[in-house]
């Protein structure tokens, strides 16, 4: 039976030994501040990935479904996927003109590392071969001047639209609408720059250049080159019909038997989901790590400290015993003194965390004008520093059971006549 | 050839009533101290029989001892044991947390004991701001505030002048005539003379129990 007023007196000695001690109390829950501050900082991160990621998606589109000779995540399937035959321009049209269900079928083909430049300045970049439709795509959605036309596609026009990393890359002091750039030395006209739609691992889709089809063949020929249809399903539930017909569509285009796979692939937005969660994966794990390391580390030093404390007050024991204190009173009055460490060590590493993360934060928005990170709060969510107080609380009680059992089972005659 | 078990006491027969003044008496190693932690129920005999107040003691468990020592029994030490970082309230009020008496209640209850020791001017001191005879003063009021039945005191003027002692053994002679069982135990027979009854132990035994008028 644990009596209110027994704990109430192991509370107040916990708060004058602290005061007493304070700072060896410091220095002891260093560990556990440390644990604590890459528990909270682990969360708030994981978090932040989780909102930056679902707003670029969603940006971009979860109705999205890509057609490709290629897997975007499978590089198990890359023998599979070579031997396929290349997805035609003329396949991609017909997919656009028998497909009922979707949006939008958009044919789309890449240049890997093509060389654009600007003045002096070069870069290679991936550019990207369309047609006007993808300017109506979330993916496409103008910051500045606007997307080609579809005359201007017929007509070959030789026009740009750019991500966002490219044109602050090629001007960054001002507009690019209006600028010649030279693709492949023919030169091109930027009418439009792309507002920024990546983040981390996406980054690329912001150094991407976009160009009118007809433009493209012009300039690297479709030789030999293969295309994608990017299919807009129109919202997320509309997406298993899409998928279905295209699938449908294409089998019958590409003349695959009834009993043969799919010749071809079908990407979806769930391809980086998986690239999402394994970066969340090994945040969690080498946060885990650090974390399960730090509060080893801080709960061996707050054990270590409870010991000096329990032989520093081996008399003191032997009074409260000889005064009526029971095994389970002197058992709290050590536990609760070895959490309120550890609580005491939370306190610390709550501001320090607090502090961290805004600067993160500030930084990330500011610096490095990442807009997406504003869909993350500066402030340390509540109940992750619920969590990090719990684990504070149960490292404290498993670093104390030790020495506060060992007081508990003082004799009390022994403990008395300790000096 | 084994160890020779050495025993502190030995063929120890005696009892002790209610409301008696014992004092027990017995040179350093005699085995008085042993005596009077079993009488305290800080320790259990190996052998044989303690009963208190028709309990057996020596099969009462650790947290049955403690609650006997908490209700029944009042301790005095030679040097004081009072928790150096706590007032003189809060010294007193110890034995009540616990009993799990509330904060109001051992307030009152630990200012009334150090009224009744004369030291109700000093509540707030710590023991190191107080006399000796102050601080024995303190260590009375911690001993009286759960009124028990009993108070062991081992040597109470061992660390007092001689003019404080007496005014120490005139606060045990006062618990005597408001019926409190008191155990002294002494090698001053200053002291022990404060007694109606003395025990005299020398080598584990009891060599002498008498009464004195």
């Amino acid at each position: 039976m644990i009596r209110s007023s027994e704990f109430a007196e192991s509370f107040r000695i916990a708060v004058a030994s602290l005061r007493a001690n304070l700072l060896r109390s410091v220095l002891t829950t260093g560990g556990v501040v440390v644990g604590i501050f890459i528990v909270v900082l682990m969360g708030w991160l994981i978090r932040g990935l989780d909102s930056v990621w679902e707003q670029t998606i969603s940006i971009i589109g979860r109705d999205m479904i890509y057609i490709d000779k290629w897997n975007w995540a499978g590089g198990r399937n890359w023998r599979l996927a070579e031997s396929r035959k290349d997805v035609t321009l003329d396949q991609v049209m017909a997919l656009a003109d028998r497909m009922e269900s979707p949006e939008y079928v958009i044919p789309m083909t890449r240049q890997w590392g093509g060389s654009i430049s600007y003045g002096s300045k070069s870069l290679r970049t991936s550019i990207v071969g369309t047609d006007s439709d993808y300017g109506a795509t979330p993916a496409g959605s103008i910051l500045d001047g606007r997307f080609f036309t579809s005359v201007e596609d017929q007509q070959s026009s030789n026009v740009a639209v750019v991500g966002f990393g490219t044109a602050k890359t090629l001007f960054p002091d001002e507009s690019a609408v209006g600028k010649t750039i030279k693709i492949r030395d023919i030169p091109y006209r930027v009418v439009g720059v792309i507002e920024k739609r990546g983040f981390l691992f996406m980054d690329f889709i912001d150094q991407q250049v976009f160009i009118p089809l007809r433009s493209f063949r012009a300039a690297f020929g479709f030789q030999g080159r293969s295309f994608s249809a990017a299919i807009k399903a129109g919202n997320e539930r509309m997406l298993d019909v899409v998928r279905a017909e295209a699938v449908g569509t294409m089998r019958v285009i590409r003349n695959v038997p009834p009993h043969k796979e799919d010749d071809f692939a079908v990407n979806e937005m769930e391809a980086f989901d998986e690239q999402a969660k394994s970066i969340r994966f090994w945040i969690w794990v080498v946060g885990i790590g650090l974390t399960v390391l730090a509060f080893i580390v801080g709960s061996i030093g707050i054990m270590n400290i409870m010991f000096v404390s329990v032989t520093e007050r081996t008399k003191e024991i032997g009074i409260r015993k000889a005064l009526g204190a029971r095994r389970s009173s002197i058992l709290m009055q050590f536990l609760v003194e070895s959490t309120f460490l550890c609580l005491f060590g939370a306190l610390i590493a709550m501001p320090v965390a607090q502090i961290v993360v805004a600067a993160i934060h500030t930084i990330a928005t500011s610096v490095y004008d990442f807009e997406a990170a504003s869909a993350v709060s500066i402030l340390i969510p509540l109940d992750l520093l619920g969590i990090a107080i719990f684990v504070s609380i149960i490292v404290g009680i498993l670093a104390g059971i030790i020495p506060a059992f060992r007081a508990s089972r003082l004799d009390p005659v022994e403990a008395l006549r300790f000096e | 050839m084994g160890e020779e078990q050495v025993f502190a006491l030995r063929d120890v027969s005696l009892q002790i009533g209610n409301n008696e003044y014992v004092a027990i008496m017995g040179p350093s190693g005699s085995g008085k101290s042993t005596l009077m932690n079993m009488l305290g129920c800080l320790d259990t005999p190996t052998s044989g029989l303690y009963t208190f107040k028709g309990q057996n003691v020596r099969t009462m468990s650790d947290d049955d001892l403690a609650e006997i020592r908490n209700r029944e029994i009042g301790f005095v030490f030679q040097t004081f044991n009072l928790l150096p970082r706590a007032t003189a309230l809060k010294n007193v009020e110890l034995p009540l947390v616990y009993s799990g008496v509330s904060a109001d209640k051992r307030r009152e209850r630990a200012e009334a004991a150090l009224d009744s020791v004369g030291l109700g001017d000093r509540k707030e001191h710590k023991p190191n701001e107080l006399s000796g005879g102050q601080r024995q003063r303190v260590a009375i009021a911690r001993a009286l505030v759960t009124s028990p039945s009993i108070i062991l005191a081992d040597e109470p003027t061992g660390n007092l002048d001689t003019k404080t002692g007496q005014e120490i053994m005139a606060v045990f002679e006062q618990l005597w005539l408001h019926g409190k069982t008191v155990v002294l135990v002494t090698h001053e027979e200053d002291v022990a003379r404060y007694a109606r009854r003395i025990i005299r132990v020398r080598d584990g035994l009891v060599e002498s129990d008498t009464v004195t008028t």
